[in-house]
């Protein structure tokens, strides 16, 4: 397969992501990690790989699902392709200077999708913080037992389903209750369909609605 | 039709923290209930279509979850924009929208059995309110899911 060459770094042409995401439904993970390493070789920007490949090419598999277009079957077989994409970067995280402060991020109990905070995590790594990626599913109490032995700098929620709300309302409400100083961020495609409104009822939390947006404030 | 059912969903009004919890405590129970009475009729596959049993339990989970959600913190196009997105995600794979109809009378008749009178009357508005609208949801997402089964067979 001859790839397309990548004219901006800062971006990803529409032809390489198409050719990719055919990749990734047909299932080919070889060729996928073929594009994948091909791009980290010409210094694609992290945040871009993950946004413009990863994240795209995830959002376009729901849409597929919803459309009844692929099975769930080939659904749960583009995400685990793209957590192993992840993986990929492993070798270009740790380029910035280390930079003092540590990161927990964390899903919530019940909540299964894991690769928006993976990359979030990822994000707090390149940015020379020393991160904890807890991954999904986490109980609350393991949780706050967690941030109590490591005394973050800040935590982070990613929540992929609105459907889970209660849950992250327990455990900010638990969080804050226990470590009334402690930077919280949120994020997550949850919050496409609202609930903005809730997390505003807290102090010393931020909403961040991207990866860009958490570069900027890292 | 779009803008007349955020409008109308507007009016709801968000069930005090009483009633929300009512609604939690019992929402495994009425999960459980609503799917037992659901999988018993003898038109299931005509509702959901061929081997979507457990498609549609879980939708009916995720559906209480929702619910749950939507009564912490109320927002009216969260309701609209995610009703739609189930209505044309369920209908491509084979829901009709007689099931919508079905399943939220189940639900009427199971939140009175479980509920006291007073979070009763807080919470099933916006059940009623569902049903009013099932046929607005119905027009607003014939015309996508005519595309999406005209595209020819599916998980090509």
């Amino acid at each position: 397969m001859v790839l397309p060459m990548v004219e901006c770094f800062q971006h990803i042409q529409e032809e390489l992501y198409l050719e990719y995401l055919h990749l990734l439904l047909k299932g080919r993970k070889d060729e996928c990690h073929q594009v994948v390493q091909s791009l980290l070789k010409d210094d694609i920007a992290i945040r871009v790989l993950y946004t413009e490949l990863f994240q795209k090419s995830m959002y376009r598999v729901g849409e597929l699902w919803e459309q009844n277009r692929i099975s769930v079957a080939r659904e749960h077989l583009a995400t685990t392709i793209t957590e192993s994409m992840l993986n990929l970067t492993y070798p270009y995280l740790f380029q910035g200077n280390y930079s003092g402060k540590k990161a927990v991020i964390s899903c919530i109990a019940n909540e299964y999708h894991q690769l928006g905070g993976k990359m979030v995590a990822d994000i707090f790594e390149i940015h020379g913080w020393d991160t904890h990626f807890l991954g999904a599913n986490i109980p609350e109490q393991e949780l706050l037992r967690f941030i109590d032995e490591l005394n973050p700098d800040v935590v982070g929620f990613s929540l992929a389903v609105y459907f889970n709300l209660p849950r992250l309302k327990s455990v900010l409400d638990k969080v804050r209750g226990n470590f009334q100083n402690l930077d919280i961020v949120v994020g997550g495609h949850a919050f496409a369909w609202g609930g903005i409104k809730m997390l505003n009822t807290y102090s010393a939390i931020e909403y961040i609605e991207s990866l860009n947006r958490l570069e900027k404030i890292l | 039709m779009h803008s007349s059912i955020i409008q109308t969903a507007e009016k709801l009004k968000e069930p005090s923290v009483e009633a929300q919890e009512a609604f939690s405590r019992k929402l495994e129970t009425l999960v459980a209930k609503g799917n037992e009475v659901m999988v018993s009729r003898p038109d299931l596959a005509k509702l959901i279509g061929e081997d979507n049993r457990e498609m549609a339990e879980n939708n009916n989970h995720n559906f209480a979850r929702f619910m749950e959600s939507i009564f912490l913190v109320y927002d009216p196009n969260t309701l609209v924009e995610t009703v739609l997105w189930v209505f044309r995600a369920y209908r491509s794979h084979g829901f009709k929208t007689t099931y919508w109809a079905a399943n939220l009378d189940i639900w009427v008749t199971l939140l009175k059995e479980e509920l006291n009178p007073e979070y009763f009357d807080e919470i099933v508005p916006f059940y009623k309110w569902l049903i009013v609208n099932i046929p607005k949801f119905a027009r607003l997402t014939d015309q996508e899911c005519e595309e999406i089964i005209a595209c020819g067979t599916p998980h090509g």
